[in-house]
């Protein structure tokens, strides 16, 4: 009997469909890389290698785009959410693997539920509470950083409390009974069994949380205050790249000059986002 | 028992997460009370107060269904090619780090390419299709997530069966393959459905942030979670935090609804026991 080569005609054409759809998805995204590149080509035909993008000063139809202000905001935002954000879901995590092991799939439920919560949802009851709080403990503003920071870390919960059950489910429960028998405290074996050996897959999990309270904006937008001069200090308002972006582009549509320093900022959005995913594989592959 | 310090703080620290959750959706719920009625839910806004929401809700479904539809063919031949035909491993790699840092990239980014290109370079008006567009941009990378998730759940042992049977792999992908992923295909498009739903970002300048008179294609049409956004930052109408609570109860419900009924399909068409099917 001849043996069949190559791929019967229905195949084909399936193969054929599903390579488009591949192809089609990365073209997009090097679209999107090259459309960001082209407007930061054209911002540097239109004002140079302007010096004033490293500064503190931020008029972009007086030809001054500093962008520290908001790399700044963006930075420490993120740092506040994450350092926030991490212990608490640790301690969920804790909770829900030491504690109520048998509850754990209802938890995953309801925290995959809070997961969809709408970012706009967290801004409202930033407005609605946070800033008001601040307020009154600090009597500044209370539209600030620490609120943008603080409302990122509620969001960025649901998100990390359930990457960090996953990681540290994922430790055998052998390890760990074998650590109690051998003597050790329940907290012993936590600190040195559980968390220890999880710590790389939960750096992923802290990766990408960072990145998820970094791309965020509305939620961050409505307290954070809009103000576009360097913060000095936590209480003070501020901007980040992605609010920046979310208030400029009604202000300087496309045809006002200084618009396509906007292509610049989201091009650091996007290179910082290729970045941290770019560590994550780092990390799996630390962690294999 | 002795030693259990950190695990009691952890306790303290679970019970403040879930304590924050429900005090928020409690206040959410407490303050949209004032204004929540059937009136609220049909009738059009109005920033002289007693307006409703009757026009987002529309459009937040069309545009979310629609976008939904779109981008699932899209999503999904991508990732067929990714789990089924792989392809080389540089293009693995490199397709594997597009699909990522597309996926991790700020709507509000996506909002501006797509303003950028379709609104001011192709000339469409802010309306509900450039909405659809940033919508299923925004949605592609996420649904070919899903779908290799799904895809690859499926146990290549099951693959090798077919095959070995003298099915070709398009019969393969289509009996074997496809029905064993669907459960987990269908919650997945919950998940992306529901992260349609509360997107705004990529929406206030592609979209618009108000409603026209006259539904049509290429009119504004802001959504749900546009105009929570609206009611609480530009909005003079009197009553708008209340409005802007009452938008976020309903927003939340067709989230909730969305991901219940995804959720209820998915387990319903789980597979129990494939002895008693006839071939």
């Amino acid at each position: 009997m001849k043996p069949v080569t190559g791929r019967p005609r229905g195949d084909h054409l399936l193969y054929r469909v599903v390579w488009l759809g591949a192809l089609l998805l990365l073209m997009l995204g090097f679209a999107i890389a090259a459309i960001l590149v082209w407007g930061t080509v054209k911002f540097v035909i239109d004002h140079g290698l302007n010096p004033s993008l490293l500064g503190t000063i931020y008029q972009p139809t007086h030809d001054q785009f500093g962008l520290l202000p908001f790399i700044a905001g963006s930075l420490v935002v993120t740092m506040i959410a994450i350092v926030v954000a991490l212990p608490l879901a640790l301690s969920v995590a804790v909770t829900v693997i030491a504690t109520l092991p048998r509850q754990m799939q209802m938890i995953r439920q309801i925290l995959s539920g809070l997961v969809a919560i709408p970012s706009v949802v967290f801004g409202w009851w930033g407005l609605s509470l946070l800033v008001p709080s601040i307020r009154w403990i600090s009597g500044r503003p209370g539209f600030s950083l620490l609120a943008g920071g603080l409302v990122l870390a509620i969001m960025i919960l649901p998100t990390l409390s359930l990457l960090s059950i996953n990681a540290l489910d994922r430790v055998s429960v052998r390890w760990v009974e074998g650590s109690l028998a051998l003597g050790a405290t329940p907290d012993q074996t936590l600190g040195r069994l559980i968390l220890s050996v999880s710590r790389i897959p939960l750096l992923e999990a802290s990766i990408l949380a960072v990145g998820r309270a970094l791309g965020e904006t509305m939620a961050v937008q409505m307290v954070i205050g809009g103000r576009v001069l360097l913060p000095h200090g936590l209480l003070s308002p501020g901007a980040t790249l992605t609010t920046q972006l979310l208030t400029d582009i009604s202000l300087l549509p496309p045809g006002i000059p200084g618009h396509y320093v906007l292509d610049f900022m989201a091009l650091l959005l996007l290179v910082a986002m290729y970045g941290m995913v770019v560590l994550v594989e780092r990390t799996r592959r630390w962690s294999l | 028992m002795r030693g259990q310090t950190w695990h009691r703080l952890a306790l303290v620290g679970a019970v403040l997460v879930f304590t924050l959750f429900i005090a928020m959706i409690g206040d959410l719920v407490w303050q949209s009370l004032g204004v929540l009625s059937w009136h609220f839910l049909w009738s059009p806004p109005s920033e002289m107060g007693h307006g409703g929401i009757g026009p987002e809700l529309l459009n937040t479904l069309v545009m979310v269904g629609i976008a939904a539809l779109i981008s699932l063919p899209l999503g999904l031949a991508g990732a067929i090619f990714r789990v089924e035909y792989r392809g080389a491993p540089g293009f693995l790699k490199v397709f594997d780090r597009v699909r990522f840092t597309f996926l991790s990239l700020p709507t509000i980014v996506i909002g501006l390419l797509v303003y950028q290109w379709v609104v001011v370079e192709l000339g469409w008006p802010l309306s509900i299709r450039s909405g659809i567009v940033a919508l299923v941009v925004m949605n592609w990378p996420f649904v070919v997530n899903i779908g290799i998730e799904a895809l690859s759940g499926v146990p290549d042992t099951s693959r090798e069966a077919s095959m070995a049977l003298g099915a070709t792999s398009s019969q393969t992908l289509m009996r074997i393959v496809f029905p064993s992923a669907l459960p987990a295909l269908i919650a997945g498009l919950g998940v992306s459905t529901a992260r349609l739903l509360g997107e705004s970002a990529a929406l206030i300048f592609t979209a618009g942030i108000n409603v026209a008179v006259h539904w049509s294609w290429s009119m504004p049409g802001e959504t749900l979670a546009v105009h929570l956004w609206y009611l609480r930052t530009e909005s003079l109408a009197p009553h708008a935090n209340a409005e802007a609570a009452a938008t976020g109860v309903v927003l939340l419900g067709l989230v909730a609804l969305v991901l219940y009924l995804t959720q209820k399909i998915a387990h319903w068409l789980k597979p129990r026991d494939y002895s008693r099917k006839s071939a």
